[in-house]
């Protein structure tokens, strides 16, 4: 960190660029927690009392549960899916180095491009047997109406493939750049001791990678959680019903706009919001990904990836 | 083999040396190149489909093949089919679409390269609560906060209007992050201290001597504060209303639920908006977004990292 303290000069330009920045943390995140925590406890058609029953109301809604199961269901596949296959993926890439791979690399990081309204259509076609560009494998696996694949049990595999394919090849790359980091010192000396690829991934890089797999763990694991789009257009857009309050943000978001019911959905948002701070919480202090942050390290020893 | 590196090698209880360097078998080489090269392609086949299915009829796209290119002019019909619908609104979405992106992505940029640079080459006080404050907002997902975003903005009577978009999505915790880490170790210290000694005042210390070492800084932010914006649906779904202050995303939602293009619940209309029509709105959104990941591989894997120190 620059050290600047014997420097007594007066600091108020400093402050006055950082003014900017403050503001819109301020406004737009330290205020806006606050707001919804005085929400809460307004009186409203579901809480006639007020109070901090809100959030006991909001849990016992009849929509809740419903929508815990599917949230549920959907990050046990999708979270597991993603770790296991982007470090697998990661991993398969960084055996050997060949210069095609970059193609292979590019190709990988195209889905993230298709993501939110855009995924709902394309996978809307991909699924639909007459249309779709894969109608070999669907047809493979008997699935020749699309009644047989747009069910509402169906809908947290449906919904776990989409958000997967939009957030995988990005990780896939990014872990792949965390594999890097490796010294090749130590690859080498494990390659001379005769470790066979499998324990070089297992023994070797991936203890070496750990923080980024719990820092990708978290972001993965927190986006997952506020799932909306996908189901809400889903629902409102293509087959009506399918996915109606079938996500928390999707209650929180009929919660407020349907019933008016701010302090509800305020009280969902800041029980979503607990696991994402402690996530957050658990990467900051517990791993040493930022703890250049925290001035731990001294400058004249610190070198940082990439730039 | 140094001795940190044996010391590493047994606290990663590598097993015991061989002696001998072991070669993968060329089955399972040949087996895990088929692999990446199955994934890749299966990662293609989506963006192929969305940039192709304009080029046909709505009727083509039932009979020929998924991967036939139509023509040329499919495009240009597609577009001026959705030219109809209610009087051109989709040239307003995309209007929208650039200029609130642009917005964001000039303030979040300015914003947070201001901030990272006064952290790292200044003594304010409370920076340690300012860096912790940061880093929980940029591990935060932003909708987590939308309902009371809401509350606040209809407080000041800012729903519906485009600014409640730009100046929350303006916010940029991760940017302001990445431009700490930047210039506390790509500029020495001693540049600063020289440069005060030179007479520079805080704004030249930032304009004269950070700013012009901060290209690949600035393109890494700018970057970043596009793909994080370009394609957001849920924030202006909540605060913008109107269609009139739609962006390509939530224009493209709107398509879906009135229009029966995709949508067997909507009955006949008069604006022949199907397929092909909603695949081109489609590809307006995600090309754009492939071709900056395209060019800014090296980009987001370096942002990613970024925060990666070691010793």
């Amino acid at each position: 960190m620059a050290k600047t303290k014997h420097y007594r000069h007066n600091n108020g330009a400093m402050y006055l660029m950082l003014t900017p920045y403050v503001l819109l943390l301020f406004f737009f995140g330290l205020l806006p927690a606050i707001l919804g925590l005085l929400e809460i406890p307004k009186p409203s058609m579901a809480n006639a009392n007020g109070g901090w029953d809100a959030f006991k109301i909001v849990v016992h809604d009849f929509r809740f549960a419903p929508a815990f199961k599917h949230v549920l269901g959907f990050m046990a596949i999708f979270v597991p899916l993603m770790i296991f296959f982007v470090i697998g993926m990661a991993l398969m890439l960084d055996i050997k180095h060949s210069p095609w791979k970059k193609w292979l690399r590019m190709a990988y990081i195209v889905p993230a491009s298709i993501s939110g309204a855009v995924a709902v259509l394309v996978w809307y076609v991909i699924l639909q047997p007459t249309l779709s560009p894969i109608k070999g494998a669907l047809k493979f696996f008997h699935l020749t109406e699309s009644t047989q694949i747009w069910q509402q049990k169906n809908l947290v595999y449906i919904l776990a493939i989409m958000a997967f394919f939009a957030v995988a090849g990005n990780w896939i790359l990014i872990q792949y750049g965390s594999l890097q980091s490796i010294s090749q010192e130590i690859l080498e000396a494990a390659r001379v001791d005769g470790c066979s690829v499998f324990q070089m991934a297992v023994r070797i890089k991936i203890p070496l990678i750990s923080k980024y797999i719990i820092y990708m763990s978290v972001l993965v694991f927190a986006g997952g959680l506020q799932i909306f789009v996908e189901p809400q257009l889903l629902n409102g857009g293509i087959y009506s019903g399918i996915a109606d309050a079938w996500s928390f943000d999707q209650l929180s978001y009929n919660l407020a706009f349907m019933q008016g019911d701010f302090g509800g959905a305020s009280a969902l948002s800041i029980l979503l919001l607990i696991p994402s701070l402690l996530g957050a919480l658990l990467v900051i202090f517990k791993t040493d990904m930022f703890e250049g942050a925290q001035g731990h390290i001294k400058k004249k020893n610190i070198e940082v990836q990439g730039f | 083999m140094t001795m940190s590196t044996n010391g590493l090698l047994k606290k990663l209880r590598v097993s015991k040396p061989s002696g001998k360097v072991r070669h993968q078998h060329p089955f399972s080489t040949f087996a895990v190149t088929t692999w990446l090269v199955i994934f890749a392609i299966l990662s293609l086949i989506p963006m192929i489909w969305l940039v192709l299915a304009p080029s046909k009829t709505d009727k083509e796209l039932s009979y020929r093949s998924p991967y036939a290119f139509g023509s040329f002019k499919g495009y240009w019909n597609a577009w001026k089919h959705l030219r109809y619908f209610d009087n051109g609104v989709i040239g307003t979405w995309l209007v929208n679409s650039i200029w609130y992106t642009a917005a964001i992505v000039i303030i979040a940029t300015v914003t947070a390269s201001l901030a990272g640079f006064v952290i790292s080459a200044s003594n304010v006080k409370f920076k340690k609560t300012f860096l912790i404050s940061t880093l929980i907002m940029m591990l935060v997902p932003p909708v987590a906060l939308v309902i009371p975003l809401f509350v606040e903005m209809d407080k000041v009577h800012l729903v519906d209007n485009p600014w409640s978009v730009i100046l929350i999505s303006s916010l940029y915790p991760f940017g302001a992050f990445l431009a700490y880490i930047y210039y506390t170790t790509s500029i020495p210290a001693e540049l600063y201290e020289s440069a005060r000694l030179d007479g520079c005042n805080d704004f030249k210390l930032f304009s004269k001597i950070a700013l012009p070492l901060s290209t690949p800084l600035i393109s890494l932010l700018a970057f970043f504060a596009f793909i994080g914006n370009w394609a957001n649906y849920f924030m202006p779904y909540v605060m913008l209303p109107s269609s009139q202050h739609y962006t390509l995303p939530l224009g493209l939602g709107f398509l879906f639920l009135s229009t029966p293009a995709i949508n067997p619940g909507v009955g006949a209309t008069s604006v022949p908006i199907y397929k092909p029509e909603i695949a081109l709105a489609g590809a307006l959104i995600a090309v754009p977004i492939m071709i900056m990941f395209l060019i800014s591989q090296k980009r987001l894997i370096r942002g990613m990292l970024a925060g990666s120190i070691k010793e």
